[in-house]
């Protein structure tokens, strides 16, 4: 379950507890914060700790002094191929993605649907977002594979042979598709609170004032959604960077995207180079971080607008 | 409202349906087929009867079970005394609870495998049990973000501070106010997020392999190659358990909605 | 859990046995006592259907339930064994493989790396000279002939030799059992094909072998993916070519639905031996050793007979008639053997060599 994210945050509340004036106790400040112990001590050990071991490994030879060998070993093809590859299918997962989730979230919320269809499906885009990993690759090879229920349907009913077209599941194409199965839910979730800020207000607003449908998308709903979009698709691209599960149950671990290499390289050194590891795992944690950040920056932005 | 744009939502929506439950109604499909010629529930039968598939799965249930516990012991005392005794530190809570959200799981099982091995000062990996330990704390990192939103936001409905000061007016002790207090206040919040770690524990997969423990996630992936239609028998079984995973947590939150402060 | 006490008489025990030469078998009895007491066996990359070895395990537990057996990934191939042994030098845990069984090519190079410990089953002559190592190292086990697997629902024309494989209607169809990097199957599997083409075995096996891939990934027809019983029926890997005591199982597993054809291609038939050995760093030896007696043993001989498997022990079993007639009736059709190839060690080591370095560049084969 290597692929799942936070749902939409919920908007913050007026908090319910007003600020009280309180004895000091000076006696007391130790005992305070020996409250958060446990949680410290376990995310130091449990979290904090293995990453930054990874994060030094990365700048450390063997014999433990600063290097930076290891991260100058990433520039060779085996290494350089599978980040271009995982950043090229994450940048399409993330644009497809963002694309047909706010299509579907938009035609939903604000197309005209009746109300229990908005319900169903953010129900279902819940179950969706975390129905990845290996039963989902199971679920398009079942359907979508040489023997699969739509590639027989289309051979006897329509005639199209899909092997014939040059379509294979098991190609940069067909883990896209696959990907998109819990992109585009997780989009719905995100977006459909900011399709809600869009007041309908501004949408009759525009009709007065004399524009068509799309000239309101165009000039007022995209430039207001913009932040959440875009922060959207920087979630979307790094929940795909980091996806593992699917793709080593959809192609075994010939697929050479980043989290497979790294996978096959903790579990027997192939690239002929323990550090290397350590380099690798580096660049994935400053590929995620970035993506995070910029979500993060511009969900703040964003949330300007669903006051 | 103009017709058209109802036309384009009805298209749309009609795209979405058919990407979105074909997948599923293939998964069903293919898995029926394991005897020739015939549907059948053969592949159920055979998965359901694999002695495997029963160790692996409660395996994967027991430390779904452990990790849940874990976790509600680890973020609820945690979540409540920072909303009471440290607002400032929120933050910083909060930022932790959200990175396991930013590495990559993958990074995070590397990081214990070289950190906890038996040459290190913590050799958790030497033994079974102290693997199943480090499997269980690393499923506690993985669902933290899920656990401590979902206490925090039980935590925001009830007003922490005054339930506090009234029952230690009272006289009843820390330990008292939290298990006999607090807890039963946020009992949906914390159902909400033990389904989801249960949902995410269960067919997860890069722990499970890389530190070598037989769970669910790692049984499913060698079905995969092995075997003809329990795969897809599989996969049924693990979305059905992710929906009413999901429907319970609708449930609960419902049926807390009207404890809810409206807003 | 032992107690501490019978678990330091233990350590005492193993400790003495240890000491002493390891090459020569100990008696059953002490080498039994010793075993059970470390209690647990831990085996890497042994896939229940290959070779059989599902009920070989079975026996072994049911023989000494004692002892635990605590099976690591099944699907590693030849090189991923190895590098479990070197990464988990210092670990005496439970990820720690005790045994190894791998392609013969493999075992020089671990002897080479220190990995292994030498050990002498007590039927150690009724294993041929030419696939085991002098001092102990590694002893072959068993052997079988590389052929194709065919789902024939899928496919309408089996194919019958390497280069039929080059047609386009075999477009997406044919896969290797996995990396030829790592997996030793996959390795000979180019090494048939190369001999398909007149190679000699070793590097101009290796050599033409690639090329043919090359060929045929260049002509759509390779798939990357390790081609195995799922994959075969799903329809991913309609065609794969693997050792035929695997095929044979898995039609077996399959149970005609889908049903698979298996075709021993033409042209010279290649014959790949495999090996036993003890890591240098098990951390249970003892258990180690008896796991090694129980398989050269008949009943572990015959187990692997029982898979399809032709175990080393083959030629002075049926000369003492040891061996069933059922068995004989249901293994493969003698004439793949005689036309069967043996590659040398070294010719073997000069096709890895070739091929496992060069597979990137020549062939280039990673998913789209």
């Amino acid at each position: 379950m290597t692929d799942a994210t936070l749902a939409a945050p919920a908007p913050e509340p007026v908090d319910t507890q007003a600020p009280r004036p309180r004895p000091a106790r000076a006696a007391a400040l130790p005992l305070k914060w020996l409250g958060v112990a446990p949680f410290m001590l376990f995310a130091l050990l449990f979290l904090i700790l293995p990453t930054i071991h990874i994060v030094l490994g990365a700048f450390q030879t063997p014999e433990g002094e600063f290097t930076l060998r290891n991260l100058q070993g990433l520039a060779v093809p085996q290494v350089v191929r599978p980040f271009m590859l995982s950043i090229k299918i994450s940048v399409l997962t993330a644009g497809l993605g963002c694309l047909f989730g706010l299509i579907l979230a938009a035609a939903v919320t604000k197309g005209g649907l009746p109300g229990w269809i908005r319900d169903a499906m953010l129900t279902f885009s819940g179950v969706a977002s975390n129905f990845a990993g290996v039963p989902l690759a199971f679920a398009f090879i079942a359907t979508l594979g040489r023997l699969g229920l739509v590639t027989v349907i289309l051979k006897e009913v329509f005639g199209i042979n899909l092997a014939a077209t040059g379509f294979n599941l098991i190609s940069f194409l067909g883990l896209t598709l696959t990907y998109l199965y819990f992109q585009i839910p997780l989009m719905i979730l995100i977006i459909t609170p900011a399709l809600d800020g869009l007041k309908r207000e501004w949408r009759e607003a525009a009709e007065i004032l004399g524009a068509s449908g799309s000239q309101y998308w165009r000039m007022v709903a995209l430039p207001v959604l913009w932040p959440s979009l875009l922060g959207t698709f920087a979630l979307l691209f790094a929940n795909s960077f980091g996806a593992v599960a699917t793709a080593m149950a959809l192609t075994g671990s010939s697929l050479s995207i980043v989290p497979i290499i790294l996978f096959a390289q903790i579990r027997g050194d192939v690239l002929q180079d323990p550090h290397l590891g350590y380099a690798i795992a580096f660049g994935m944690i400053v590929i995620t971080g970035i993506a995070n950040l910029v979500y993060i920056v511009l969900r703040t932005r964003a949330e300007k607008w669903i006051k | 409202m103009m017709g058209s744009p109802r036309f384009w939502s009805w298209a749309a929506l009609v795209a979405g349906l058919l990407y979105f439950f074909l997948p599923l109604i293939g998964m069903f499909e293919f898995s029926l087929r394991a005897r020739r010629g015939e549907y059948s529930f053969q592949a159920y039968a055979n998965v359901l009867a694999d002695p495997q598939f029963r160790e692996t799965f409660l395996y994967s249930v027991a430390v779904a079970l452990f990790t849940i516990v874990l976790g509600v012991l680890i973020v609820a005392p945690t979540a409540f005394w920072v909303r009471l005794k440290l607002p400032k530190l929120r933050p910083v809570i909060e930022f932790i609870t959200l990175l396991p959200l930013v590495i990559p799981p993958i990074v995070i099982v590397f990081g214990y495998i070289r950190l906890y091995n038996t040459s290190s000062w913590l050799p958790l990996t030497g033994t079974a049990m102290g693997t199943n330990i480090l499997l269980v704390f690393g499923y506690s990192v993985l669902a933290l973000p899920y656990m401590y939103r979902a206490v925090d936001t039980g935590l925001r409905t009830i007003d922490v501070a005054t339930l506090t000061e009234a029952a230690q007016s009272m006289g009843a002790s820390w330990f008292t106010i939290i298990t006999r207090l607090i807890l039963p206040n946020i009992l949906s919040a914390i159902l909400s997020g033990a389904f989801l770690t249960f949902a995410i524990v269960i067919g997860e997969y890069v722990f499970a392999a890389l530190l070598n423990r037989p769970g669910f996630g790692p049984y499913m992936v060698w079905m995969g190659g092995n075997k003809a239609y329990e795969p897809a028998a599989l996969a049924v079984i693990a979305f059905g358990i992710t929906w009413a995973c999901m429907g319970v947590i609708q449930l609960a939150t419902r049926l807390s909605k009207h404890n809810r402060v409206q807003r | 859990m032992k107690s501490t006490v019978k678990a330091s008489g233990a350590i005492a025990l193993a400790a003495l046995l240890a000491s002493t030469a390891m090459v020569s078998a100990q008696s059953l009895a002490e080498l039994e006592a010793a075993a059970k007491a470390e209690g647990m066996l831990t085996t890497i990359a042994l896939p229940h259907d290959w070779c059989g070895y599902g009920a070989v395990i079975e026996g072994f537990k049911t023989k000494y339930p004692e002892i635990t057996v605590n099976e690591l990934n099944p699907d590693a191939g030849s090189a991923d064994e190895l590098e479990a042994v070197r990464a988990n030098k210092d670990n005496t845990g439970p990820q720690a493989p005790d045994v190894l069984d791998v392609g013969l090519a493999f075992g020089p190079q671990a002897q080479a790396e220190g990995l292994l410990m030498p050990y002498k089953v007590s039927t150690w002559d009724e294993i041929p000279e030419s696939v085991k190592d002098p001092e102990g190292h590694w002893y072959g086990d068993y052997y079988g002939v590389m052929a194709f697997g065919v789902n024939t629902d899928l496919i309408d024309t089996v194919p019958t030799k390497w280069e039929d494989l080059l047609n386009s209607e075999y477009a997406a169809s044919f896969a290797l059992t996995g990396d030829p990097r790592a997996s030793n199957q996959a390795i000979l599997g180019v090494m048939s094909a190369g001999m398909s083409r007149g190679g000699e075995p070793g590097e101009e096996s290796g050599k033409l072998g690639l090329e043919l891939m090359a060929e045929m990934n260049a002509a759509g027809n390779f798939v990357p993916v390790a081609g195995k019983t799922g994959t075969i029926a799903q329809g991913q890997t309609p065609i794969v070519a693997a050792w035929d005591y695997n095929l044979l199982a898995w039609r077996d597993s399959l149970a005609g639905n889908p049903p698979m054809e298996i075709v021993i291609p033409e042209g010279p038939s290649l014959a790949g031996v495999y090996v036993q050995a003890i890591s240098a760093y098990a951390p249970h030896p003892n258990a180690a050793k008896l796991w090694m007696e129980y398989l050269y043993s008949d009943e572990g001989q015959l187990g692997w007979l029982a898979g399809y498997c032709h175990p080393a022990r083959f030629v002075a079993m049926t000369e003492a008639g040891k061996i069933p007639q059922e068995m004989l009736d249901a293994l493969p059709p003698a004439e793949g053997y005689a036309r069967a190839v043996f590659p040398t060690v070294e010719q073997q080591e000069a096709n890895k060599k070739v091929v496992s370095e060069q597979w990137d560049a020549v062939v280039g084969a990673n998913v789209q």
